[in-house]
């Protein structure tokens, strides 16, 4: 039998940013949980609750999609345990693997963004928490606004490197 | 020298002088500057050569309508052609070359062309290079070309960077001149989230030129203000759907060494909720003799050399006007000093309240300008005939026009209004209106007070309540405004556009020979083409032409506007999309397992694929590829497949969904089960296929082709949203979950043995199973399918992609001992070849599921399916169209080559001849002779004919015979090991 195979992040090797206008560092590669067909965020909410996973994060990733994410990685186990605690006619397609993760934040960090994405980040028209599916450049992403200058970016993960070194290369 | 600076005065900083060079000589110059002022204040007048006659020609304008002063900028690939003299900011360094000049400005061997001229006039080069035709390309057009033309541009790269960002307001005022000031003050006291953009370094507009004192307050407040964004420098370049607005901001066009960490260039694209076109107007020429001579210039654009820049252009001036432009002008060259030669009006009275020293001579004319590298004088036309008088500059005002370029990029049609004498655009459209000059008001206090006005009614459609106008309503009333078209008996050339040579004659010209609408009339002439779009000669072009053809201008109508306003570099369109960032790089789960194995990458799209592996001592891809080839099918092989595209479906309808939009059934299919699906466009013909798979009842896993990963799930979202939305089904993409590795060979079920837990034997995991497998003893789990691309016994495993490059390590490290290798795509397409499955090769749009063999698998059974209607059709069921079947030469020692095309024996090498195309090939190493899969039209009623294989682009011919398209185990013993 071969060794346990090991976890590579798609993002291991790519430098980390930190400088006074603007952070940039990957996320640990949790879990991101395609949720389907729930309208309310709150049936999303109740059935995460219910498989012991209060400190994930619960997105709106489009109608009726819903992106649930945290830091912590998730056995086949917990999996099933919340693919039962769902609704009927609500589906979960574990995406944790697929989609990686991204921070950016700083005081530049809106202006960097709005080199590449449509979306109108004014604090007014998008708030701490809310989430948009958008283009960053030729890139498809899924930005949400964590804090007053601190966003997330899900990407597919075979575009996470590309990604990551526009916006190192934005940043720098 | 004539033009000269002024000892006082001016928005320039006397204290500090900028150095810059004017064709190789030193010169300087003051911040505050443009480069046409500096040249001017240098006593430079003859600036560059024109594009057809290379005539001497000077500085016409102030702004960015400049179609004379056109020169180069910057050295290496900084090298920028054809920018405007009147547009560049000076700074320290700048090197301004002239352009379209042999061997010097001042002595120009093209200037020939000038006595030539009776021989060039509009329509030539249609009427004289006709014959012979094949001559226009090779000898004619280079020739003009060389003869003909503005700056060339550099070969080498350009060392700067460019931004593309994006920006929303609820405000967009476009222009800031008095009206924009007016509006942008009006909306950013309210709160509105404003963006004030103007093409000039400074803000202002005729402000500026007026000296108003109100200016710099305004500016200050603007600038307090933190919900009012001011991009100076910045040009709006179009007007485009939903609102959006295209901008360039010159960020460092005007700096001697660019920033590095900075663009030189952003391109902004704007999202306004509202939008005030504040772009002024434009001062229209006067067409008569030598109205290009250096020295001849726009009233507005001398007013404003004197009064921003401290420049004036001669030492006495003629002053030939329309309107009270002219005036101003003359009433400040008088207050700076320089004599006013004559005020020459075409109006029977003039100017009410004209108190200066000047004579103003009515119902009169310039006829000529006289000079040639300047003006010496010029002969005026009057009641008491032609009086020539002395002058070194001449200015001019046929009126204004008002810039509606923007307004009009979407669509709408400027209107002839006889009382402005001008082409008006609708005065409010949905999300943008015009105010000021642009809605054709003329007086400083009209623009305030229309600017606000604008401004408050936009912000009320925005649902902000009370909105207070910053300046208050003042009293529009103008007098109506003469259009004079050309003076009457010029002697010289009177153009009417400056870039491209038009005169007067060859727009007469061009209504006599019968192209005289004004779309025929511009391609005859070139009016109004290249680098400024006409922007000063359309107006008068259209009024000439109404003149020659006796109707209103009204009747002549416009050509149409259309974005860019002014020339975009590419570099800004580019933004940071350049060398390595030209495109995003998509990487596989597996790609640095492949890198580490020595692959060689393919680019497929996006997509780095692994092509071939190559070990020592093999020096060509094909001793690779046959190598893996050989070996997979002896021992066994490990592919990255992961590129493919996945699509994880889910619903309680998911099966009668999949039901629809394959053409086979797959309501039916067992769980734990994959079957090969073919999917149809509406016209019948395949769209793409893959194997789908059933994990439960309402969960189904599709693959599709790496190609048409994104359009097949739009494909399938389009159908559930639109086509059948009763059903309840979702979508979620999984080709980034996965990394899938193919595992091929008859030892591959003895190297997958070891990883995964359950039993995988033929008997508990027959073909086409496809189930969650548990691996490496229960540490992880991954989904493993019994298919087969190669025709082996051979497994698919997906595995969550972060544990893709430690799992194919295993199976490599577990496979060593059977001889297994990896392989890559090229190998994959040659054992899909030997075994006759097809790909994108062969579903080239065109084909149906009859025509690759696949008839039998469309249902016949199934109530409706995506291309059941269409396949019906008699045409889409012949049995003379194009069907699969295999070649192969006659003489194993023969080639052919893929696209190359059947011809029956003996037949000759025509297209009418041709029987079809070979769709793939390659080396079979196992049968040791080329192979190839083709389309022939009843092909395989002709399996064992002898064709000729021509490769018509070759001029090659290879001996061939039709077979059937398997040529590697066609009982599929293999596959079911």
């Amino acid at each position: 039998m071969p060794d346990l195979p090991t976890l590579r992040p798609a993002l291991a090797g790519e430098p980390a940013l930190d400088s006074t206008t603007i952070a940039l560092q990957a996320l640990p590669e949790g879990h991101l949980l395609q949720i389907m067909g729930a309208t309310e965020r709150a049936v999303v909410e109740a059935a995460i609750a219910a498989a012991g996973l209060e400190g994930s994060d619960v997105r709106e990733a489009g109608y009726r999609q819903w992106y649930v994410v945290g830091d912590k990685q998730l056995s086949s186990k917990t999996l099933r345990e919340l693919t039962s605690a769902l609704p009927a006619g609500t589906f979960l397609s574990d995406q944790s693997h697929g989609r990686v993760r991204i921070r950016l934040s700083g005081p530049h960090a809106t202006k960097l963004l709005s080199t590449g994405t449509a979306v109108d980040l004014h604090d007014a028209a998008f708030p701490e928490g809310r989430s948009a599916i958008t283009l960053f450049g030729h890139l498809s992403v899924h930005l949400t606004r964590k804090s007053a200058a601190g966003f997330e970016l899900i990407v597919l993960r075979s575009f996470a490197e590309a990604l990551y070194e526009e916006l190192h290369a934005h940043a720098a | 020298m004539s033009s000269h600076r002024l000892s006082t005065g001016g928005q320039i900083d006397r204290a500090r002088s900028v150095k810059f060079t004017f064709d190789g000589k030193a010169l300087t110059g003051h911040p505050g500057d443009t480069l046409a002022s500096a040249l001017l204040a240098n006593g430079i007048q003859l600036v560059g050569r024109s594009f057809k006659y290379h005539r001497p020609r000077g500085i016409l304008t102030a702004g960015a309508a400049e179609p004379n002063a056109l020169v180069t900028t910057g050295t290496g690939g900084r090298t920028e052609a054809n920018t405007r003299a009147t547009m560049i900011e000076l700074h320290d360094g700048l090197n301004a070359r002239s352009q379209n000049r042999w061997p010097s400005l001042g002595f120009d061997i093209g200037a020939v062309n000038g006595l030539l001229s009776p021989f060039l006039s509009a329509g030539f080069y249609y009427k004289t290079f006709m014959w012979p035709a094949g001559f226009w390309e090779k000898v004619y057009e280079p020739l003009i070309r060389k003869a003909a033309g503005l700056g060339k541009a550099s070969y080498e790269a350009d060392p700067d960077s460019y931004e593309k960002c994006w920006a929303h307001c609820d405000l967009l005022v476009i222009g800031a001149g008095p009206s924009g000031l007016a509006a942008a003050l009006t909306a950013g006291r309210a709160g509105a989230r404003v963006l004030l953009a103007d093409e000039g370094f400074a803000f202002g507009g005729t402000l500026l030129t007026d000296r108003d004192a109100r200016l710099s307050a305004m500016l200050a407040e603007l600038e307090a203000l933190p919900n009012v964004q001011c991009l100076p420098r910045t040009t709006v370049i179009g007007w485009y759907d939903d609102n959006v607005f295209g901008a360039v901001e010159r960020v460092q066009k005007h700096v001697a060494e660019p920033d590095p960490g900075q663009p030189v260039e952003r391109l902004w694209r704007i999202i306004a909720k509202q939008a005030i076109l504040a772009s002024g107007a434009e001062e229209r020429p006067l067409v008569f003799g030598g109205n290009d001579i250096p020295g001849v210039m726009m009233a507005g654009a001398m007013r404003s050399y004197l009064n921003r820049q401290a420049v004036a252009p001669g030492k006495r001036v003629a002053v030939f006007t329309t309107n009270n432009a002219g005036y101003r002008t003359a009433a400040d060259l008088e207050a700076a000093g320089v004599d006013v030669a004559a005020i020459v009006d075409p109006r029977a009275t003039n100017e009410p309240g004209w108190n200066g020293k000047a004579k103003v001579l009515t119902n009169a004319c310039i006829v000529d300008a006289l000079g040639g590298k300047s003006v010496s004088g010029v002969s005026i036309a009057g009641a008491s005939g032609v009086q020539r008088f002395e002058a070194d500059a001449v200015a001019m005002s046929g009126g204004w026009s008002p810039v509606i370029h923007l307004a009009c990029h979407r669509g709408a049609k400027p209107v002839w209004s006889d009382t402005h004498a001008a082409f008006l655009a609708p005065e409010r459209q949905e999300g943008l209106s015009l105010a000021g000059a642009a809605a054709g008001l003329w007086s400083t206090e009209a623009c305030l007070s229309d600017g606000s006005r604008k401004a408050a009614e936009a912000l009320q459609l925005l649902g902000f309540a009370k909105v207070e106008p910053a300046f208050a309503e003042a009293d529009a009333a103008q007098p109506a405004a003469t259009p004079f078209w050309f003076a009457k008996g010029s002697k010289g050339k009177a153009f009417v556009d400056y870039q491209n040579d038009v005169n007067l004659k060859d727009l007469g010209l061009a209504v006599r020979e019968g192209y005289g609408d004004v779309e025929l009339a511009k391609r005859y002439t070139t009016n109004g083409m290249a680098t400024d779009q006409g922007k000063l000669s359309n107006i008068n072009a259209i009024g000439i032409l109404a003149e020659a053809r006796g109707v209103s201008p009204a009747d002549v109508g416009t050509t149409t506007f259309r974005p860019f306003y002014t020339p975009v570099s590419f570099g800004a369109l580019t933004g940071a999309s350049r060398g390595k960032h030209f495109q995003p790089v998509r990487k596989s789960p597996l790609h640095d397992w492949a890198k580490k194995n020595g692959a060689t990458f393919v680019e497929t799209g996006l997509w780095y694929r692994a092509a071939w592996f190559p070990r020592a001592g093999e020096t060509t891809w094909r001793e690779s590829v046959d190598r893996e080839v050989l070996n997979i099918r002896k021992n066994a092989g490990i592919c990255d497949v992961s590129t493919l595209g996945k699509i994880e479906i889910f619903g309680r309808d998911a099966a009668t969904f999949l039901d629809r939009v394959y053409c086979n059934g797959f309501a039916k299919l067992p769980v734990g089960k994959a079957r090969y699906g073919i999917m149809l466009r509406e016209d019948g013909m395949i769209y793409d296929d893959g194997t789908t798979s059933r994990f439960s009842d309402d969960h189904f896993f599709m693959t599709t082709t790496t190609a048409l990963a994104a359009g097949v799930l739009t494909h399938l979202e389009f159908c559930a949203q639109t086509l059948w939305p009763e059903l309840e089904v979702h979508f979620a993409s999984s080709t980034d979950q996965w990394a899938q590795m193919a595992v091929a060979g008859p030892k591959s079920r003895a190297i997958l043995s070891e990883i995964v837990d359950e039993d995988i034997s033929d008997a508990a995991f027959p073909f086409m199973s496809a189930r969650t497998v548990s691996l490496f003893g229960g540490k992880l789990e991954g989904r493993l399918f019994r298919i087969s691309f190669s025709g082996e016994l051979a497994y698919e495993l997906g595995v969550p992609a972060g544990y893709g490059e430690s799992v194919a390590d295993a199976i490599m490290q577990t496979g060593e001992k059977h001889g297994i290798c990896a392989y890559g795509a090229e190998a994959l397409g040659v054992m899909r070849i030997e075994k006759g499955h097809v790909t994108h090769a062969e579903i080239n749009g065109t084909v149906t599921p009859g025509d690759l063999g696949f008839g039998r698998m469309v249902s016949t059974t199934k109530p409706d399916f995506i291309g059941k209607v269409m396949l019906a059709r008699e045409g889409m069921q012949a049995s003379d169209r194009p069907r699969l079947v295999g070649v192969k030469p006659l003489d194993p020692k023969a080639s052919f080559r893929t696209g190359s095309h059947i011809l029956s024996d003996g037949a000759a090498a025509t297209l009418e001849n041709d029987q079809g195309y070979v769709t793939s090939s390659c080396y079979s190493p196992n049968l040791g002779h080329t192979i190839g899969l083709a389309l022939i039209k009843n092909g395989p009623e002709r399996i064992g004919e002898k064709v000729m294989i021509w490769n018509g682009l070759r001029n090659e011919f290879t001996d061939g015979v039709i077979c059937s398209p398997v040529f590697i185990d066609p009982e599929n013993e293999k596959l079911h090991a």
